[in-house]
């Protein structure tokens, strides 16, 4: 059995397929097309991102149309308030009444910009 | 071999610059590398089949597949044994697809005598393919990857999915059923 084994291992070794060119070119096609096809794919899904995105912008604009100058006015605000806040332990130095006012109203216009966001928000 | 701008000089590149080429999607390396490998491929391909039309569909099955997953492949050097598997993939694919039944066989049953078939009694002169062709689908199968691509049993079961029992049971048999087919001859 052993040496019959051994003589199926050569013959199997004897039969090689000769090389076919029509088969290389198959192949050849073959992965082209499926290049071409997976180039197609990619481009769709681009066109299919792009579209995506251009909708959810558009529906931001229409939310921003409504909300947007109430966002803006809160926004700027609440930067007035900040640079309130870490002014104000200069604001102890200043001599002038007229500053120290201005720093008042800029606290008091943030909390009210906070005040209108929050209340917005809420509905 | 490979000029200063990338280009591979395609007929004198090692399998390996074509390997690690076709990994960065030259379709041109990948074509002389099918023109390199093809005739073990079908040669592979045609003895598990035994039909030389559905064998060269299966290649180029399998050859499709590989450009597909070459980035897997983690080595050139692991090529051969990497597409090997996906040849044999792919045949069994093809099998199930067919409803082929590779079972499962538990008994040592005694084998046939091949040469009490009246083709076997005719006398004509049998080759390897024409042997090969009248075992089973997983018989063949499992003669062709031991004796034809020198795979051990566990390499076998590894490749296939088939019990370890079962897959040293179909290349006994096998072997055997060509055996007496040879020597008939």
């Amino acid at each position: 059995m052993n040496d019959f084994n051994a003589v199926l291992t050569r013959a199997f070794a004897e039969a090689p397929e000769p090389a076919d060119d029509g088969f290389s070119v198959k192949v050849e096609r073959a992965v082209a097309k499926r290049e071409q096809s997976v180039l197609w794919l990619l481009t769709a899904q681009g066109f299919g991102l792009a579209a995506a995105a251009a909708a959810i912008v558009y529906g931001l604009m229409g939310v921003f149309e409504i909300y947007g100058m109430e966002l803006l006015a809160g926004l700027g605000l609440e930067v007035a308030r900040a640079h309130g806040a870490m002014t104000e332990v200069s604001a102890i130095n200043f001599t002038s009444l007229a500053a120290g006012l201005t720093q008042v109203l800029f606290v008091a216009a943030g909390l009210a910009g906070g005040a209108v966001v929050y209340r917005a928000s809420q509905q | 071999m490979a000029s200063a701008r990338g280009f591979l000089d395609l007929a004198t590149a090692s399998e390996a610059a074509l390997i690690v080429a076709a990994q960065a999607r030259d379709q041109r390396a990948f074509s002389e590398l099918v023109k390199r490998r093809q005739g073990w491929a079908r040669a592979l391909l045609r003895r598990m089949c035994s039909n030389a039309a559905e064998a060269d569909d299966l290649s180029q099955e399998a050859f499709v597949k590989a450009w597909e997953r070459l980035r897997d492949l983690e080595t050139p050097a692991a090529f051969p044994g990497w597409f090997r598997r996906i040849a044999v993939t792919t045949f069994l694919m093809a099998k199930r697809r067919q409803k082929a039944v590779f079972e499962v066989i538990d008994d040592a049953s005694p084998i046939a005598d091949e040469t009490s078939t009246p083709e076997a009694a005719a006398g004509a002169k049998i080759d390897l393919e024409r042997a090969l062709s009248r075992l089973s689908d997983a018989e063949r199968m499992c003669v062709t990857l031991n004796h034809g691509e020198g795979l051990s049993h566990s390499e076998i079961v590894e490749i296939t999915g088939l019990p370890l029992g079962t897959v040293k049971s179909h290349v006994l048999r096998g072997t055997e059923k060509l055996r007496r087919m040879l020597e008939a001859a």
